[in-house]
């Protein structure tokens, strides 16, 4: 089971994304819990997930949530922003997958 | 150029995101949103433009009477829920206990405010609390009172100066008694000040503030200057893919939501209302065709009128979100981020239109936002004539896309044939 956390300021725009890669997972076979939330929940979820990617809108959060995500072993990185623009699924999946 | 300029502005808009203060007041407000909305539904139901027509004057009056309370318990009151809502988000983010920051900056709040009214006859009826001091005259008074009175209980917490209860007392027990110290340690230099205050300069905080602050800021962010200013610094700020508003609305937001206020209240008080510029303006009439830059028009030009797949493909994928005023698709995907064919259109148009909605607005042609706030998700013309309680607030907003269409599209022709000679090269390579 592979869990994706996404990140953008309410947690709304990034969740066009999350059924966009939903779809490519279970294309491939692969389980997955992939979720959206807003900047302010993000931190209280990163225990519950293997890899955090950032709507590109945001990108200015990712030193300061690094630093919270080096206690939990996982990557934060900023989704890439053609990926992010054209809602693909699989780009940005195989994104998360790279930093896992 | 554009990758240089980017490097300093995210550390500036990270700043602006991650500022304590700034976090705090933007959680706030969103404290209240839910009950604005609440009271704002009830006001726009009690306004209904055919009401005059079904109902007799009386049962009219009847009727706003009885639903009126709705606007008047929320967005009459909004300083409360702010000032509560600051007390208890700082003190979140000082780890103290929360929920006395929030009791204890409102007592402070209220410890300012005068308990009296004088009536226009100059008759003084004490024991009642004037509902303005409670709306939109207090709100910077509030928010002052009450980033100092957490600063002050979480210091005295944080140095440990509280009662402590031996284990085995019930925690809500335990936690009461130590806020107990820092309680009234708080309380008494709010008490202490209000004693001054009064005796002293026979005066109110309340007064001295809103002079001194609140209405020389306000009236500033009132003025269309300043506001094309901060749609130029939005646009800017989404041009390098950084959210905007996230940035420029934490500084802005007590402005614009105090001028809301103040044309609620004008509203129901069946006044002229005072401002053009205020919360649901800069919702309505920049966000509210189609996400920042309004770019709804855009979209629907992608469609009907470019032929490159690209263009095609992001206006597919972008127009079901645009209804709802989401536009990452158009930012991410056309892209607008970084792109110099569209620096132009991007930050032309919007400014260009708000000037023309200002200009509507001061000459009558079309009446300025009641002050009712509307989610921002509410489709274009219909939030539009919810806004400003008529059809010509809507119609203004298809003016408004008609100017934004116009001027994105021969930028957008450019774009398009770019695309298809990149298009052409691509399957000739394949």
């Amino acid at each position: 089971m592979k869990k994706i956390l996404l990140a953008c300021s309410s947690g709304m725009s990034t969740s066009l994304l999350v059924t966009k890669m939903e779809e490519y997972a279970a294309s491939i076979g692969d389980e997955v819990k992939i979720w959206a939330v807003g900047q302010d929940q993000a931190k209280k979820e990163f225990a519950n997930a293997d890899v955090v990617l950032i709507g590109p809108q945001m990108s200015f959060l990712k030193g300061e949530f690094q630093k919270d995500a080096e206690q939990y072993g996982i990557k934060v990185e900023v989704i890439d922003m053609m990926a992010y623009g054209m809602a693909d699924g699989k780009k940005a999946y195989e994104q998360a997958l790279s930093l896992m | 150029m554009f990758e240089k300029l980017s490097k300093y502005l995210i550390p500036i808009a990270g700043k602006l995101n991650n500022n304590r203060f700034l976090s705090v007041l933007r959680d706030a407000f969103m404290l209240a949103f839910p009950l604005t909305i609440f009271g704002s539904i009830f006001v726009v139901l009690t306004n209904l433009p055919f009401l005059e027509k079904i109902m007799s004057a009386g049962a009219l009056a009847n009727f706003k009477d009885m639903f009126g309370i709705a606007s008047s318990a929320t967005m009459g009151i909004m300083s409360v829920f702010v000032v509560f809502g600051i007390g208890y988000y700082l003190s979140k983010s000082y780890e103290v206990e929360a929920i006395f920051g929030g009791a204890i900056s409102l007592v402070s709040f209220l410890l300012l405010t005068p308990f009296i009214v004088t009536l226009e006859g100059g008759e003084v009826v004490s024991g009642v609390i004037p509902l303005d001091r409670l709306g939109a005259k207090g709100m910077f008074l509030g928010m002052i009172t009450a980033f100092l009175a957490t600063e002050i209980y979480r210091r005295i917490v944080q140095k440990n100066i509280t009662i402590k209860m031996p284990p085995g007392v019930p925690p809500a027990v335990a936690k009461s008694f130590a806020a107990l110290i820092p309680a009234i340690i708080t309380l008494t230099v709010f008490l202490m000040i209000n004693v001054l205050v009064t005796q002293l300069f026979n005066t109110n905080l309340h007064d001295i503030i809103y002079n001194a602050i609140q209405a020389p800021l306000v009236g500033l962010g009132s003025g269309i200057v300043p506001t094309l200013v901060a749609v130029f610094f939005i646009q800017i700020f989404w041009f390098f893919g950084l959210h905007g508003q996230i940035i420029i609305n934490s500084v802005m937001d007590p402005i614009w939501n105090t001028l809301m206020i103040e044309n609620y209240e004008a509203y129901q008080a069946g006044a002229a209302l005072p401002h053009i510029i205020s919360k649901p303006f800069m919702e309505i009439y920049t966000v509210g065709m189609g996400g920042t830059g309004m770019t709804l028009v855009v979209v629907f030009a992608m469609l009907a009128f470019m032929k490159s797949r690209q263009l095609k493909q992001v206006g597919k994928l972008a127009v079901g979100p645009g209804l709802f005023n989401v536009n990452e698709p158009v930012i991410f995907g056309l892209p607008i981020v970084m792109n110099p064919i569209v620096i132009v259109p991007w930050i032309i148009a919007p400014m260009v239109v708000t000037l023309v909605s200002y200009f509507a607005m001061s000459i009558g042609l079309v009446p300025p936002p009641t002050g009712v706030a509307i989610p921002w998700t509410v489709p274009f013309f219909i939030n539009g004539i919810m806004a400003t309680n008529s059809l010509a607030g809507g119609i203004l907003q298809l003016v408004n896309m008609v100017i934004v269409g116009l001027i994105w599209f021969p930028f957008l022709k450019t774009l398009d044939k770019t695309n298809l000679i990149k298009e052409k090269e691509a399957e000739k390579a394949a």
